[in-house]
């Protein structure tokens, strides 16, 4: 009777662990999802992947039931000592040639499949992917394909959001300027480590239009949980719409906006010595180039060229829409996507709080190793971006002026 | 019966003549130290049951430290954008917690056992290098404990456990905690290879007459193994720390990319040690339920040559699959697959451990006691954790999967679920061994039920966690990463969080057990052969005299103790009992062996251990501190080296009285 009261209280989580974790594979829609691929390359990993954890499934109920069984049957009722066998050989090879055979027949898909995934020579595009702490540059080179396929006849540079046209293999020459990152976009493929110093390479094809989510997985330091990355797929009608909007030529806010004119002067002052904004005029007339690595540790500070055809900044940390307006993008339908994407962010869509709480103070907002008096162990040079200082009225003209970017 | 230390008055020189040596006295600061029953015994004994008992003491109170670190972590991930810890305070604990559980309890909680039990399952007196082994449980403790200092000057590590170039650099970690780090664990290496190399030597060498390898209890091998992946290992370590330090001390470049290196080259170094260290963590414990099944099924281990041997296996194969810690580190395809074959393979050795532990189970006369309770929860849930690492062995998948939560959650399958649960049943199996009361078996069963229960709760949501894409080492989560539905990963870092807090509800459970059964004057001393075990440490007193046997005992088979109590009838195959272990026990001290040599206390370990850390603050701090270590250790070698191993009448702290007899270093016949 005891025993029996017990084994109920066994198996009454049992069966109600069980049954969440069945429930928790419908969980809905979680963004970096490893089991819903978009992409072939994700496919190939999920249907390599799907069998093994039906097989493991199954090894493991039926150890857990030998167990089970073993638990339930040999227990002590009193029976007498034992037989002291010490094996049975045939029973021990047949139970190791098992598992040999089961991995035999997971060794050969895989084998073929880590060759697929490292097939480069059919790429009909490359990007230069580069990670820094604690953000990811886009380069996309002007040659090749890039050029005479996709009408990129100028660099393209970008960070936040990698952006790349359906059904297209897609190569990212993956490196770093500082430490090791990882960039990995789920529901496209799995996750490569960029490391200084050498370039690997990652396939990325998206089949659908869509924006996919992701994040730096490479520990690389204080502000490794804000590393993220969104990998955004455009039909090829919509990409080549993206590339030129991204070669406008640069203009300056029009006249009737003051706000954005003060804003563009500030932006001279506060923020182009490190960010580089295309096509951006000094005063005297020359063109304005930043220097990013005269003040940053990794010599580089984030494109803001057309920054507003972007929906995320700070390292994609956090949106530049707000939460109705992303929603909007992210669940629209992979017809109406490309529509709402470019349509980029308007002043009624921008998530004015936190980009002005990042303005007002970025390293309290995200962590960096931003204060100017801490910087001895870097010969002056900041990790991330120091807090400047503003006011509320230069954040305003900073924000008008950003808005003009797209 | 060999005894390395015996008294050493007498050499013997080529030509077969003995010449009369006189042993250079202790230098005359340190009287050699006489056995007594204060602290201070404690701090000069080369006892291998002492040190043990040092070792499990020392290792659970970092295993408490190395709690709280992981309770603070599951704090601050219980829900979105947590503000328990800052994210420079959450890399310090996520770097400390692997660290300590690692390098501070899992590995010398191992040694404990292996300290206490080695010899006592062998048949021996002590291990070969007694002295050596006191040195290597204070380089163990100093070195934890000077880890550990870094909290208070200044912050500890803040680059994971594995400290991944180039972030660990000084440009990128500029606090002193990497040094501390690399030096910590420097002096606790030392703990590892100076021990390894003992029990090596007393595996191989002391045995009792008759115990042939492959009569060995299980656990014992097990410990050779281990022994074995350590003597390697270690040194691996060793250099790639060397190369941290010199590169954050002296400005080396050794991992410097704008010098032309390769930051690949560390995690190689890395991993070629961390690889086998994870069989080093797992198979001490394997060896422990390997012990506990049979005794509580009442059948010899199944397969025993097959369950040691695959052991011997894991421990060659364990080696070449480092590189799957780098799958995503951007290896060419042919050697991702060599390594990812390479992991599927090992499943085999491992897969059969658990095929023989089953079929141990299966047709005995099973009770469940709480170390067999242990032994069984082991058996699954590294059997889940086992399964989830094929799942990675295959690196495509592992693409997706490295650096999640999901890896979180096989790692601690294997190494909660698995070398903890198995450290566990080893409490409750040998506590009677070692303490003469046996730890309560209700309140054990509480602990082991909590500690399921929130093992499970812990661990289990991570594999949701991490297959939903939640990296691994992020001070906080995000609400817009977390999905939606009810079941989103907000819900399982919650659950995860709660289980946590169950979790150390039963390790707390497991302390109040100790204080219960050591104060309770309800709980009566425990029997001689309170589990009806099988192997020698049980054939002695408990806990055993300072000397283990007084007579040595020749070994006949496999489970001697066993075949000593019980007989099986020739024609009906029946098993009867012959003798009760009191009898065996009266039997073997009948005829005491004439000469026991015991090796004699020193202060040297102690001394030489402390000056360790000394320059390990001198190198972060100051010179010349470091000069001062550096002086100490020159000083206490050179004592160490003129102190006799067993020394003369007249040099002992106190004085031997009258004609010197009567002291430790050489037991009079007893009976």
């Amino acid at each position: 009777m005891k025993s029996s009261r017990r084994w109920s209280n066994i198996v009454k989580p049992v069966v109600a662990v069980s049954s969440l974790v069945a429930l928790a594979g419908c969980a809905k829609d979680a963004p970096q999802d490893t089991w819903q691929p978009a992409g072939p390359n994700a496919k190939m990993i999920d249907d390599l992947q799907r069998p093994i954890f039906y097989i493991a499934g199954i090894v493991g109920v039926i150890v857990f039931a030998a167990v089970a069984w073993a638990v339930f049957r040999f227990r002590d009722r009193g029976q007498a000592m034992p037989e002291q066998t010490h094996g049975k050989p045939a029973l021990e090879i047949t139970l190791t040639v098992i598992p040999v055979l089961i991995l035999i027949g997971v060794g050969i898909p895989t084998v073929g499949t880590i060759f697929d995934l490292a097939k480069t020579d059919d790429t009909e595009m490359t990007i230069n992917v580069t990670g820094q702490q604690w953000w990811w540059e886009y380069d996309y080179p002007a040659v090749g394909d890039n050029a005479q396929v996709y009408g990129i006849s100028e660099p393209i540079v970008t960070s936040g959001q990698l952006v790349i046209p359906e059904d297209t293999k897609v190569l990212l020459r993956v490196t770093s300027r500082d430490v090791i990152h990882s960039y990995w976009i789920p529901k496209l493929n799995g996750k490569k480590d960029s490391v200084p110093g050498r370039v690997h390479l990652l396939r990325m094809e998206g089949s659908e239009p869509g924006i996919y989510a992701g994040q730096c997985t490479e520990f690389c330091g204080l502000s490794h949980a804000y590393m993220r990355m969104e990998a955004v797929v455009l039909s090829k009608a919509d990409y080549a719409t993206w590339v030129a909007n991204q070669l406008e030529p640069y203009t300056s806010p029009s006249a009737d906006n003051a706000l954005a004119l003060e804003g563009e002067k500030l932006y001279l002052q506060q923020c182009a010595r490190c960010h580089q904004v295309n096509g951006l005029l000094n005063p005297d007339g020359t063109p304005n180039v930043a220097a990013p690595d005269q003040y940053v540790v990794s010599g580089a500070a984030p494109n803001l060229t057309n920054l507003m055809t972007r929906n995320t900044f700070a390292g994609a940390s956090w949106d530049l829409l707000t939460p109705e307006c992303r929603d909007d993008v992210w669940n629209a339908t992979s017809e109406e996507f490309g529509e709402k994407y470019l349509a980029g962010v308007s002043e009624d869509c921008l998530n004015q709080k936190d980009l002005r709480e990042w303005l007002r103070n970025a390293p309290e907002k995200k962590p960096m190793y931003a204060d100017p008096t801490k910087l001895a162990d870097t010969g002056g040079k900041y990790r991330g971006m120091p807090a400047l200082g503003l006011t509320e009225d230069q954040i305003n003209a900073l924000v008008a002026y950003l808005l003009e970017l797209k | 019966m060999a005894i390395i230390e015996r008294p050493s008055s007498e050499v013997a020189v080529a030509g077969g003549a003995t010449v009369g040596v006189k042993p250079s006295e202790a230098l005359g600061v340190f009287k050699r130290p006489a056995a007594s029953t204060s602290w201070r015994d404690w701090i000069v004994t080369v006892d291998h049951k002492k040190l043990g008992i040092m070792y499990g003491v020392a290792a659970f109170f970092f295993f408490i430290v190395g709690g709280l670190e992981a309770v603070l972590i599951r704090l601050q991930l219980i829900a979105p954008d947590g503000k328990v810890l800052n994210a420079d305070q959450y890399n310090q604990m996520f770097t400390m917690h692997a660290t300590t559980m690692v390098f501070l309890f899992v590995m010398p909680m191992a040694a404990a056992f292996a300290n206490y039990f080695v010899p006592l399952q062998i048949g021996a007196r002590d291990v070969a290098f007694p002295r050596i082994n006191a040195f290597g449980f204070w380089c163990f403790l100093f070195g934890g404990i000077f880890l550990n200092t870094s909290w208070f000057l200044g912050g500890a590590a803040d680059g994971g456990w594995f400290m991944y170039a180039p972030n660990s650099s000084t440009l990128f970690s500029p606090s002193h905690g990497i040094d501390f780090w690399s030096m910590g664990l420097q002096i606790t290496g030392i703990a590892s290879l100076t021990g390894a190399i003992n029990l090596i030597v007393t595996i191989l060498n002391m045995r009792a007459p008759g115990m042939k390898m492959m009569r060995m209890p299980i656990f014992t091998w097990m410990v050779l193994v281990v022994q074995f992946l350590l003597l390697f290992a270690i040194p691996v370590i060793t250099v790639a720390l060397f190369l941290l330090t010199f590169q954050r001390s002296f400005d080396a470049t050794f991992f410097d990319v704008a010098s032309g290196a390769d930051p690949l080259l560390w995690q190689h170094l890395f991993w070629i040690f961390g690889h086998p260290e994870v069989y080093i963590l797992i198979l001490p414990s394997f060896g422990i339920v390997s012990e506990i099944l049979p005794v509580f099924s009442k059948k010899p281990l199944f397969g025993y040559p097959i369950v040691a041997m695959s052991g011997a296996a894991i421990g060659f194969v364990g080696w070449g699959v480092w590189a799957h810690h780098m799958f995503a580190s951007g290896l060419g395809p042919v050697s991702v697959t060599v390594f990812s074959l390479a992991t599927m393979a090992i499943a085999v050795p491992t897969g059969v451990k658990i095929v023989n532990w089953v079929m141990t189970m299966w047709g005995g006369k099973l009770s469940f006691t709480v170390p067999m309770l242990f032994s069984i929860a082991l058996v699954v849930q590294f059997t889940i954790g086992g399964l989830s690492g094929v799942t990675h062995a295959v690196a495509p998948s592992d693409t997706q999967q490295t650096d999640t939560y999901y890896i979180v959650a096989h790692f601690h399958y294997v190494l909660f679920g698995g070398a903890i649960f198995g450290l566990f049943a080893g409490f409750y199996y040998w506590w009677p061994k070692m303490f003469r009361k046996q730890l309560s078996e209700s309140l054990g069963r509480w602990n082991f039920w909590l500690m399921v229960i929130g093992m499970n709760m812990t661990f289990g949501p991570m594999h949701m966690l991490g297959l939903q894409g939640q990296p691994r080492r992020m001070a906080v989560w995000t609400e817009a990463r977390a999905g939606e539905g009810f079941f989103n990963l907000g819900f399982w870092n919650r659950i995860s969080s709660i289980g946590s807090l169950v979790l150390s509800l039963g390790v707390l459970l497991f302390i109040i057990n100790i204080v219960y059964t050591h104060k309770s004057k309800k709980v009566a001393i425990a029997p001689l052969d309170p589990w009806d075990g099988r192997t020698l440490e049980w054939m002695t007193d408990s806990p055993p005299k300072e000397h283990n046997f007084d007579s040595i005992p020749t070994i006949n088979n496999l489970d001697e103790f066993f075949h000593r109590k019980y007989a099986q009838d020739a024609t009906t195959h029946e098993i009867t009992q012959v003798a009760t272990a009191e009898e065996v026990l009266a039997e073997m001290n009948a005829h005491p062996d004439e000469h026991i040599h015991m090796p004699s206390r020193s202060y040297w370990p102690i001394l030489l251990a402390l000056a360790l850390p000394v320059i390990g603050y001198g190198l972060i701090y100051n010179r010349v501190i470091l000069a001062v270590g550096v002086a100490m250790i020159v000083l206490t070698m050179f004592g160490w080296a003129m102190e006799p191993s067993t020394a003369a009448d007249d040099d002992f702290d106190p004085p031997a009285p009258g004609d010197g007899g009567g002291h430790t270093k050489e037991l009079a016949p007893l009976g």
